[in-house]
């Protein structure tokens, strides 16, 4: 671990890679996403600027509040989801290979920061006193239960074989031996399904959908509140598929070690390579998400637990198997 | 779970046109529901009997945007029957070519539409952008993309010559491709299947018993079809098949879409390449003799019916629609019970609704500036009421 | 037999395929001859019999009185043309009725191929002019 003063965590947390670079990140992640599901679809999409002025749209306009509802929950939601996210991304190495303040279980923790905002989503339906919003609220809740599990099953998987709860120790693995991903392909599609699901994107946008239910959810929020959830959803695109990137595609590091060069061009290198992983998983996202129909809440449960989870299952009994024949 | 009432309507995102649900549901599956359809009268009849025939075909004509050249047709049909006219021959092909070419626009709307519904918006655009071939063509041969305006009473006004007609054949070789490919993932992709499959069933004597006309009574197996049942135009010469499906749900009616589509490209083809030569208007008398006559057309959604009443002036007496949509609602009721609510959108879909296509009735009352509508179960007690006392006929109760 | 991935080529082309749209009104649109677009009245073959005016099916040609009697050629002879048409473009459905009933050869009355229409209150109407 590096050590660093109490200025220099701060300004990792805050400003690089912290919430200032997320934040950024989040809308050039969504303005790739748009890109490329728009030319999949042969049209032209939008410019580089425009989720930026979708967000700076929705905080000027007008925030209103329906009057049967309970203030301080309605209010404070948002934020609390904001700042889920946002805190999960610190332990994400983005790059060199160690955080300054990574520990052991780290993983865990960011992968419950992560089920936070769902969870805050049903309660935003539950306290919106809307029809539509009590039906998008359970909803996402009965997806929740079907995509955990898996989740947490192949999120396992690679912290089995690199024999640690530290997500920078799982990186450092990667760069001295080889992707996780070669070992653990599976694990690596059922790892995309599940995000594709947490994300609430098609064909898992049961949810929001919108040609069913309106809006889901967050059909009575409008103006900053809808503005801080529309961020937070794409700062949960930027971080799931960072996570996927540190556990199974290697993270910051390249295939080859870079002892040799100067710290400040392996930090240049390590970030680039960093970027690329992630927009490559953003790509897939958008592929997944241009070519299917929109699935029934029923079908996805079916779905989830024949295929999604089974399959995660099968991933980690051939780890446990080989460790077990290795040792 | 407690049973809650979903208001679906009249404002919507899955609906293009305004028409109210109230429905009970219980957890996702709907336990009952209700119709109404009566928003936005326009009061098109009576804007007809003040206009002389020339004159009304364009207010008929935008009756529908998207059928419009069904109504016109139909009209123009009708009253040359009244005045015993027959349009020459190479206009009947010219109104054919025409209705043929908006039946495949009307059914590329829909695959888009449907796709739209259950979330696959990659379809949707896909298929609009290939009814754009569609488009261009009209617009070559009729000078706009809708509401063509090629009828008159006695034939029609543009005639087709060999640029137009080349220009046509290439493009529906392209789109006959395209077909192909929407047939292939309409019918083979997992996802849409699970969307379209097993939903919305009606059975074949639940569609016969409720009325329903076109690719709604087609997809559950009934043989309906005006072109081949009562040929008009030159139906009884131009080769074709009529498409019917078996399995009484919402892919039954996509997959009778999809064959509709590829029987009408052939069917344009064969027309533009027999085409006879000779005039294409003939001078008709201003005045329409005395007389009912009912005309019947095949619609891209069913069966379209106009009366017409003449009484010897050159305006109609009484002209009154019946659209194929109003015959379709009624399966729609039929077609929810017991469905998820995730089906409502691509169920009330697959009647291909259009509401400007709808027949609504509406009572005003001008001294009290006051509007109501009846429901179904008053106008039908009225209906058996009249013939009563009028005719001495009892319906029974 | 179905398979999850049936759009999978036709996507995977269309990343490199041009785009469909058309980036109006930066890049023009072309429209074929015979479309039906903005009415335009010529002056110098207008011998004002208001014929357009009375088959019109939307009633939106008025027929003007002259300033002054403008003298127009019509199968030749000299006509003295005491009014003229005024068409509001708001009410017009461009059906191209008034341009089939024109007696004037080349026609007087006829649609353009212009179909871009929004305009101030001051072009609203259309009266001869000079082409």
């Amino acid at each position: 671990m590096i050590e660093l003063d109490v200025l220099l965590v701060l300004a990792y947390v805050l400003v690089f890679p912290g919430f200032i670079f997320l934040f950024g990140y989040s809308f050039f992640a969504e303005w790739f996403d748009r890109k490329m599901y728009a030319k999949m679809q042969n049209r032209v999409g939008p410019p580089l600027i425009q989720p930026f002025a979708d967000f700076l749209k929705l905080l000027t306009k007008e925030d209103i509040t329906p009057e049967k509802v309970e203030k301080v929950p309605y209010s404070l939601l948002p934020i609390l989801a904001f700042a889920a996210i946002a805190t999960a991304f610190v332990y994400i190495p983005v790059f060199v290979t160690t955080t300054p303040i990574g520990f052991q279980g780290d993983l865990l923790l960011v992968l419950y920061m992560l089920t936070l905002p769902t969870i805050l989503l049903f309660l935003v339906g539950w306290y919106s006193r809307n029809i539509f919003a009590t039906i998008g609220a359970y909803r996402a809740v009965s997806q929740l239960f079907v995509y955990e599990v898996p989740l947490f099953i192949v999120a396992l998987g690679p912290a089995l074989w690199a024999g640690s709860w530290s997500i920078s120790d799982i990186v450092s693995f990667q760069q001295s031996h080889y992707c996780l991903f070669l070992i653990q392909p599976l694990g690596f599609i059922v790892a995309i399904m599940c995000l594709q699901a947490k994300l609430e994107r098609i064909p898992f946008d049961i949810p929001e959908a919108e040609t069913e239910i309106v809006g889901g959810p967050l059909v009575e929020y409008s103006g900053r509140k809808l503005a801080m959830f529309r961020i937070s959803t794409d700062m949960l695109m930027v971080v799931g598929s960072a996570l996927i990137v540190v556990l199974y595609l290697g993270g910051p590091s390249v295939g080859f070690s870079l002892e040799s060069l100067h710290i400040v061009v392996q930090a240049i290198i390590g970030f680039l390579a960093f970027l690329v992983k992630t927009v490559f998983i953003i790509f897939l996202l958008s592929f997944i998400r241009a070519a299917f129909a929109r699935l029934r809440i029923d079908q996805m449960t079916n779905f989830g637990w024949k295929w999604l989870a089974s399959l995660a299952f099968i991933q980690i009994f051939i780890i446990i198997g080989l460790r077990v024949v290795m040792a | 779970m407690s049973e809650m009432t979903i208001p679906i309507g009249p404002q919507h995102p899955a609906l293009k046109e305004p028409v109210g649900f109230k429905i009970t549901v219980e957890g996702e599956r709907i336990k009952s529901l209700d119709l109404d359809i009566s928003y936005n009268h326009r009061g098109i009849e009576k804007a007809v009997e003040q206009r002389d025939f020339n004159q009304s075909m364009y207010v008929i004509e935008r009756i529908c945007g998207i059928c419009s050249h069904s109504h016109a047709t139909n009209f123009s049909k009708g009253i040359e029957e009244l005045m015993k006219v027959d349009a020459p021959r190479r206009a009947q092909y010219i109104r054919l070519i025409v209705g043929e070419l908006e039946r495949i626009h009307s059914h590329y709307l829909w695959l888009g539409v449907a796709g739209h519904e259950i979330g696959f918006d990659t379809l949707f655009m896909y298929t609009w952008r290939d009814r754009e071939l569609v488009q261009d063509i009209l617009e070559l041969i009729s000078g706009n993309r809708v509401n063509y305006a090629m009828n008159r009473i006695g034939g029609v006004r543009r005639d087709l010559d060999e640029k137009v007609i080349s220009y046509t054949l290439k493009k529906l070789e392209i789109l006959a491709e395209r077909t192909k490919f929407y047939i292939q993932l309409a019918t083979t992709e997992e996802t849409v299947i699970a969307r379209l499959g097993k939903v919305g069933r009606l059975t074949h004597e639940k569609a016969k018993s409720l009325g329903s006309v076109g690719p709604t009574a087609r997809g559950s197996g009934v043989n309906l079809d005006v072109r081949h049942d009562d040929p008009y135009l030159v139906y009884d010469e131009v080769p074709f098949k009529v498409v019917t499906a078996d399995n009484c749900d919402v892919l039954g009616r996509t997959i009778v879409r999809a064959g509709e589509i590829v029987q009408s490209i052939e069917m344009t083809k064969w027309a533009l390449e027999n085409l006879p030569p000779g005039e294409i208007r003939k001078a008709t008398p201003r005045l329409a003799p005395s007389g009912e006559v009912v005309s019947l057309y095949e619609a891209p959604r069913g069966e379209l019916i106009h009366y017409i009443k003449g009484n010897n002036s050159d305006k109609a007496d009484r002209f009154a629609v019946r659209t194929p949509t109003l015959a379709n609602w009624p399966s729609v009721v039929e077609a929810l019970q017991g469905q998820n609510i995730a089906d409502i959108p691509i169920v009330v879909a697959a009647i291909d609704p259009c509401m400007s296509c709808t027949s609504r009735m509406t009572f005003l009352d001008t001294d009290q500036m006051n509007s109501w509508v009846w429901t179904w179960n008053e106008l039908r007690e009225y209906g058996i009421k009249w013939y009563r006392e009028n005719k001495g006929i009892s319906w029974g109760d | 037999m179905t398979i999850p991935g049936a759009a999978f080529g036709e996507l995977l082309r269309s990343l490199v395929k041009k785009r469909a749209t058309v980036l109006y009104p930066f890049e023009k649109v072309e429209v074929p001859d015979g479309f039906r677009g903005k009415i335009h009245v010529r002056d110098d073959l207008c011998i004002g019999c208001s014929r357009c005016s009375v088959v019109c099916p939307a009633q939106c040609i008025d027929m003007v009185m002259e300033k002054e009697k403008k003298v127009v050629v019509f199968s030749g002879k000299e006509i003295r043309r005491e009014k003229h048409p005024k068409v509001n473009l708001l009410s017009c459905i461009r059906c191209g009725v008034c341009e089939e009933s024109c007696p004037t050869k080349p026609k007087a009355i006829s649609l353009t191929k212009d179909f871009s229409g929004s305009s101030t209150k001051a072009d609203m109407y259309v009266e001869p002019t000079v082409p």
